[in-house]
């Protein structure tokens, strides 16, 4: 890649402390190394319990690796910035707060006036199909309703990374491939840079330029593929594609050897 | 590619329901039916009380009837008890009570947010409050009437302390209650310190702190009677007991069930508070 990295972990590590004791549970993350390019979008990809959460914890700055380095532009990343938005695995919406003041939590906090954030702020509502709950309060939504409400919230400050921990789990398929244009499209109008967790394997190569694959506990990076399909992409004409089942076949015989190993359990 | 219209469109069209609130009322029946359930177990508890005075089931010395409680009532509303009117007797207990709750609420919170915030506080302090939180406030009466004298000074200090300790030690955990996944969002948007406690941390204790407020002026309510037992010659509390200790079993109920009423509706105007202020106490998001 010609572009520098703006996000480099160099052969990081963690571990956590286990269920009774303060002995250590084994490693969760061995050696992970990677880099995004600005403006990439790279879809990390992984059995459940591989430690996914665990590296976008890391970039995010909630927590700190035990060994190796977390980079932002070349300096380590000790806490969290809102350079770095986060769309978590729950949504995580206030709930004193109606959907619109969600939704302008960020821009409020970086003391921007109504008149700044508004206009984008109803335009990110209209676009995640929320334009007619914005004074309703997040238990008023379905699950679904309010994880859109947390998309609309960390894309409306603009952040340069946006750290997404399978935001689209708890949607229904066409609702899922709606959020999924509508992401590729917002990704390429405020050229910000996505790491994007999924196990998905269809979502990974419809939304990204590069694909990680994880190992099985202890999580390491197990495959990194390119993604060539030209964009814009249409689903219809990605599964007409030969390559893309080709790609699909070949994640498909990792995962199944991870998870294979998962089941058998780590070796010593 | 779709335009970012298009987009919008794709997505399944809700519709928020139009010309209502964002909670719908519930049908009537509903509404009432539970209302309704302790109005009828309430009216039947009076009922057979009142029998049990008028078929002389039980000796009315012992179990004054409600009729006699209301005649006695009307009495000391008419000639006062112990030459002071029963209003007087009322507004003297609910004032003490008023003061000193709003200045524990006052001290209390802000106190018990610190210690929540601040594990320094929180360890500097812990040992006493919880020390003398389950404490027996009457156990205190004889320091108290040393300190204070027998003034109000020494009531209003009773009943404060009381509501205050147990204020403290539930804003201290009410700020602890903050999810982490809540605080981490925030924090990604950009909050800083003094935003986190502002936006976050404090709004998301309001539920609690209005339930440790309501227990803890339940507690201070009841440490009432101890603080008058302390040589008053007013209020609710030495009414009852001064009635208690010359027979006058009806002036004992009527007191009681003025404490109680009071008590009870102290406790439904915070419910009220807590909703109108509140309204996500218990609700996920
Ligand atoms: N705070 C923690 N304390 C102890 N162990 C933890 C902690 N967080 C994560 N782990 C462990 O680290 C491993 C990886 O967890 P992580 O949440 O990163 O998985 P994940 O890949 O995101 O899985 P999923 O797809 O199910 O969300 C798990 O085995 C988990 O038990
Ligand atoms: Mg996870």
């Amino acid at each position: 890649m010609s572009l520098p990295p703006r996000i480099s972990l160099q052969r990081v590590c963690k571990q956590f402390a286990g269920p009774t004791s303060a002995a250590l549970d084994g490693d969760v993350l061995r050696d992970v190394s990677f880099v995004l390019s600005a403006g990439e979008f790279v879809c990390l990809l992984g059995a459940s319990g591989c430690g996914k959460s665990t590296i976008l914890n890391l970039v995010a700055g909630f927590d700190q690796a035990d060994r190796g380095e977390v980079l932002l532009d070349g300096r380590p990343i000790h806490a969290p910035g809102p350079e770095r938005g986060m769309v978590f695995q729950q949504p995580t919406l206030f709930p004193w707060l109606s959907v619109r003041d969600n939704v302008t939590f960020g821009p409020r906090m970086s003391g921007q006036t109504a008149q700044q954030y508004l206009p984008d702020a109803e335009r990110y509502l209209r676009l995640v199909g929320l334009q007619d709950f914005a004074e309703h309060f997040p238990w008023q939504l379905s699950g679904g309703m309010r994880q859109r409400a947390a998309l609309a919230r960390a894309w409306l400050p603009n952040p340069e990374i946006l750290l997404m921990d399978e935001p689209f789990g708890a949607l229904d398929a066409q609702t899922r491939l709606a959020m999924q244009e509508l992401l590729t499209t917002i990704w390429q109008t405020i050229q910000t840079t996505i790491l994007f967790v999924t196990h998905d394997i269809d979502e990974a190569l419809f939304l990204a330029d590069r694909v990680l694959i994880m190992s099985a506990r202890p999580g390491r990076i197990r495959e990194e593929l390119q993604v060539p399909f030209e964009r814009p992409r249409s689903l219809e004409d990605l599964v007409a594609d030969p390559r893309y089942g080709q790609l699909k076949r070949n994640i498909l015989h990792v995962v199944r050897e991870e998870a294979a190993k998962s089941l058998v359990g780590e070796p010593a | 590619m779709r335009s970012e219209a298009e987009l919008a469109l794709l997505l399944p069209q809700q519709e928020a329901a139009t010309g209502k609130g964002p909670r719908e009322p519930a049908a009537p029946w509903r509404r009432w039916k539970y209302p309704l359930i302790s109005g009828t177990t309430v009216t039947l508890f009076v009922l057979v009380w009142q029998l049990s005075g008028s078929l002389n089931w039980v000796d009315p010395l012992l179990l004054p009837p409600p009729s006699e409680i209301l005649r006695t009532a009307l009495e000391l509303l008419a000639s006062g008890y112990r030459q002071t009117p029963l209003w007087e007797h009322f507004l003297t207990s609910t004032a003490r009570a008023l003061v000193a709750f709003v200045v524990a609420i006052v001290s209390g919170v802000p106190l018990g947010l610190g210690m929540g915030l601040s594990p320094t506080l929180g360890a500097a302090l812990n040992p006493f409050v919880q020390f003398l939180r389950p404490l027996p406030k009457i156990a205190l009466i004889p320091l108290v009437i040393v300190w204070f004298g027998i003034g109000e000074g020494a009531k209003f200090f009773l009943i404060f302390i009381s509501s205050f300790l147990s204020i403290v030690v539930g804003a201290a955990a009410a700020v602890l209650g903050v999810s982490q996944a809540r605080r981490r969002a925030a924090q990604t948007l950009g909050a800083n310190r003094r935003q986190l406690f502002l936006y976050v941390v404090l709004p998301n204790a309001l539920p609690e702190l209005f339930t440790s407020v309501r227990l803890s002026i339940g507690i201070g309510w009841t440490s009432l009677i101890a603080a008058e037992m302390v040589a008053a010659s007013s209020g609710l509390g030495w009414m009852v007991i001064n009635a208690g200790s010359y027979l006058r079993t009806d002036v004992v109920l009527l007191g009681i069930v003025l404490l109680g009423l009071t008590g009870y509706f102290f406790d439904w105007s915070l419910v009220h508070l807590q909703r109108r202020f509140a309204p996500w106490a218990g609700m996920d998001s």
